[in-house]
């Protein structure tokens, strides 16, 4: 095992609590450090890995090959602001050697030498920020952005940037109502998962931040399994069950998801930031072997068919409880 | 705007409050006062959408008022108080407070927000109901919002009047004359283009008038919106816990939850959001009504009264029997 | 999927009646059902508030430049009325929510369900299709087999596919 394996491993943020899994409103506080048997994850809202380059640079690719990743209805302006000077100051006080943040009123000046940029903005002035203040935050930070907008007794997903969705498109869920955008899931509507945690969300108020998890698995280390791809990821669904390296390219993907209200524009700000550990890298810790191969043999079918499980499931589950 | 909240503790435990200083009294025009409050040792302060109010700690109870800045980042809040003769709502506190005096208040809580797809926002004050406005007008002016507002004010105790003026020039049209203001509102809501939200504060028969007229004039109900502080969860009365199993009588004060108590008193109950949303910490109860305030039971589980979620819920009857 | 909740829209099997607080209203009907539900909301709309209908065989590029015209110039109390097959309901409910008319101005009568809108996300083109939700059809875009998806979008006015052979091995 290399050691930048077993960082992987250490902040890993291992999703189950016990041998069986249902979808719940899985909220909790942002910002509160969790113990897991291989490390730990969870002190702070952005969390800065040795992938970040490497991320970043993915997602500009994925941009420039389709800029539809990238969605803002003219009236989510404002809030795109306020997610970028929310976060990049979060960013210089995660990062304090490599960046820095200046600011002299509305004029701030971001250098981040983990990329090389540096670049100076008026804070509400469009020709400051050609590329626009939500294209140039997803540029500095590995999570998925998509800002909701709160009116008429609901929440609408009127802005993102989306280049590593699990299985959703970013460009079609553009103006949905957050019931409409979670349309597709099994069991969470019946359930009253989805409504009430709509409730929860128009309760937040300014500044406050709560987190939940959401996992699913992804053949290899792709982090782009968006709908708008799936013409070329799909085949590895069914190529990766005979394919002897099974373990190596099968990943546990974990998404941690942020919830933020932010002050300015009073946006919710949705964070997802998704962690990939392929099940030789899992199965270094003991417990989690054994925990991720009960959950994934006692999963509901239609869970499983949803998250797109189905075809590698039972292969799945006999390397886990082969161990 | 002011709003009186029954008593302290009204605001949720992990409201990490504000400790702020007085560091500016203005007395705009006769009866109202201007408080400037900073940090003590200076620093930002959070961020707030246009319309929200901060709970100030008033000696005895607590009082919401409307900040009246655009809501960016900045140093100071500010909010404007009006003196009531017969000291209601703890506005003689507030009128005796001094430069230097350090106060309690909540951070901002948001009810009262600018719709962002508004293709035109109507501002409609009366009195000191223009607080929320000028944070309404000020935002509007930064974010470059279309705009106008009618403010009606008794005669030279325009509050901010000048102020508005130079932020508005002719958005704003201000009357003396109750009769003129009712007219101009009438006219204003018979006539804008489809895509305006309307916004009123002030006396209750002026919010009244424009929530009627405006149903009247055909204006969806989405589009109208109207300055109501929000119920927050308020502390409770106090009640006892009765711990059917130990027998042991765990006591639960106002503005302790009944999750904090149990804890306090070494019972472990599971829990994650703390905020009656993710159904961790339900309770089986035996006897007592519960008082339920979370949004994770169904009504049909609410009426049959034998679970509780304890992190927000609490007890009707002065002792609730919990199978623990 | 739980009925109320899905983004796929449900028409209640009764037509809606004009909104009575309606200062103005357009009726814009497609189709000769569509146009006999507008002929009957004109008769019952409330005498003194004015009424323009829209009638057209479907909802092509002229009568949804009338329609963005209108709201252009509308003020508070206006209403839309759309009747018709949900293609046609759907991409012109799209407009007027794109132009910022919110649902409670909208009311809308479907005639028929069979034709749909699917919006191909490999390609992003639109087809036209009878094929019913969970079928396929081909993408006039780039002939991939489209599975027609649960899911739709109201700024698009369309049903999501996503390509249905895509875990095949060739
Ligand atoms: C407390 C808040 C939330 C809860 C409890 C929740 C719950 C869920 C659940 C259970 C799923 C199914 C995931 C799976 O099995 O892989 C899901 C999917 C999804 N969620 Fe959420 N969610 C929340 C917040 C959000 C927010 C704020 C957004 C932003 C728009 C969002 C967007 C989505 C999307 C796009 C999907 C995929 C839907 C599809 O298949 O098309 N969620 N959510
Ligand atoms: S702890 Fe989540 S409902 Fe009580």
């Amino acid at each position: 095992m290399t050691t930048a394996l077993s960082a992987r491993v250490a902040r890993f943020p291992f999703p189950f609590a016990t041998d069986s899994y249902r979808y719940l409103t899985n909220v909790e506080p942002a910002r509160t450090p969790v113990t897991t048997a291989a490390g730990g994850w969870g002190a702070g809202v952005l969390d800065v890995d040795d992938d970040y380059a490497v991320e970043l640079a993915e997602r500009a690719a994925v941009l420039a090959a389709d800029p539809t990743r990238c969605q803002e209805l003219p009236h989510m302006r404002v809030a795109s602001w306020d997610a970028l000077t929310t976060l990049l100051p979060e960013l210089a006080a995660a990062c304090p050697g490599e960046t820095s943040l200046e600011r002299d009123g509305d004029r701030w000046t971001w250098r981040n030498d983990l990329l090389g940029t540096a670049r100076t903005f008026t804070v509400g002035d469009d020709d400051s920020l050609p590329e626009g203040p939500l294209a140039f935050l997803g540029s500095q930070i590995q999570d998925d952005v998509v800002l909701l907008d709160q009116r008429e007794g609901a929440l609408w997903a009127d802005a993102g940037l989306v280049t590593f969705a699990a299985d959703w498109s970013m460009g079609f869920d553009v103006g949905m109502r957050f019931l409409e955008v979670h349309g597709p899931v099994p069991r969470v509507h019946e359930a009253g998962v989805v409504q009430r945690a709509e409730r929860f969300l128009m309760r937040l108020q300014p500044g406050e931040e709560y987190r939940r998890t959401n996992w699913t698995m992804t053949v290899d280390r792709r982090l782009d399994t968006s709908t708008e791809t799936y013409a070329e990821w799909g085949r590895d669904r069914r190529l990766v069950v005979g394919d002897p390296a099974l373990p190596d390219r099968l990943h546990l993907r974990v998404e941690v998801q942020h919830l933020i209200r932010l002050g300015v524009s009073n946006a919710i700000c949705f964070l997802v930031r998704t962690h990939l550990l392929s099940l030789r890298e899992l199965a270094t810790v003991p417990e989690w072997r054994q925990r991720f191969g009960a959950v994934l043999a006692e999963l509901p079918d239609d869970m499983a068919d949803y998250k797109g499980l189905t075809r590698f499931r039972a292969a799945a589950v006999d390397w886990l409880t082969a161990g | 705007m002011t709003a009186t909240l029954t008593a302290p503790g009204a605001l949720r435990a992990d409201d990490g409050r504000l400790v702020l200083e007085v560091a500016g009294v203005v007395d705009e025009v006769p009866g109202t006062r201007t408080l400037v409050l900073r940090r003590p040792g200076g620093g930002l302060l959070p961020a707030h959408p246009p319309g929200s109010h901060v709970v100030l700690d008033c000696g005895d109870r607590r009082n919401a008022y409307s900040l009246t800045g655009d809501g960016s980042p900045c140093e100071e809040y500010r909010v404007s108080v009006l003196l009531c003769p017969d000291g209601e709502g703890g506005s003689a506190f507030v009128h005796r407070l001094a430069v230097g005096d350090i106060v309690s208040a909540s951070r901002p809580r948001s009810a009262f927000a600018p719709v962002s797809t508004a293709r035109h926002h109507l501002l409609v004050a009366g009195g000191i109901g223009i607080t929320p406005m000028l944070s309404h007008a000020r935002a509007a002016v930064r974010w470059r919002r279309s705009f106008e507002l009618l403010y009606r004010h008794r005669p030279g105790a325009g509050a901010h009047l000048d102020e508005l003026r130079g932020l508005c020039g002719d958005r704003l049209t201000a009357y003396t004359s109750t009769p003129e203001m009712l007219a101009a509102v009438r006219a204003a809501l018979a006539d804008r283009p489809l895509g305006t939200h309307v916004y009123v504060c002030g006396p209750t028969p002026l919010i009244g008038f424009v929530e009627e007229t405006a149903a009247e004039l055909g204006w969806p109900g989405e589009r109208v919106h109207a300055e109501r502080f929000s119920a927050d969860l308020d502390a409770g009365e106090p009640f006892t816990a009765v711990l059917a199993r130990s027998g042991s009588r765990v006591p639960v004060p106002s503005g302790t939850s009944l999750l904090t108590a149990l804890e306090q008193a070494g019972v472990a109950v599971p829990n994650l959001c703390r905020q009656g949303v993710c159904g961790e910490c339900r309770v089986p109860v035996r006897s007592g009504r519960p008082l339920h305030r979370d949004l994770y039971l169904s009504e049909t589980e609410r009426a049959a009264g034998d679970a509780v979620m304890c992190c927000v819920s609490r007890s009707v009857d002065d002792e609730l029997e919990l199978d623990l | 999927m739980g009925a109320e909740h899905t983004s796929v829209p449900r028409w209640g099997s009764e037509w809606p009646a004009p909104d009575p607080s309606a200062r103005t209203v357009l009726l814009v009907g497609f189709g000769a059902r569509g146009c006999a539900i507008t002929a009957a909301w004109a008769a019952d709309v409330p005498a003194g508030r004015p009424v323009e209908v829209l009638a057209a065989d479907d909802a092509d590029e002229s009568v949804l430049a009338v329609l963005t015209a209108r709201i252009a110039g509308a003020r508070v109390g206006w209403r839309l009325m759309l009747a018709g097959p949900e293609d046609d309901v759907l991409a012109a409910r799209a407009v007027a929510l794109r132009a910022g008319v919110l649902d409670a101005e909208i009311r809308c009568a479907v005639t028929s369900t069979d034709r749909k809108r699917v919006y191909c996300p490999h390609c992003r083109a639109t087809t036209t299709t009878t094929a019913p939700v969970a079928g396929e059809t081909p993408c006039e875009g780039c002939a991939r087999r489209l599975h027609v998806y649960a899911h739709v979008s109201r700024r698009a006015g369309a049903y999501l596919g996503f390509m249905a052979d895509a875990e095949e091995v060739a």
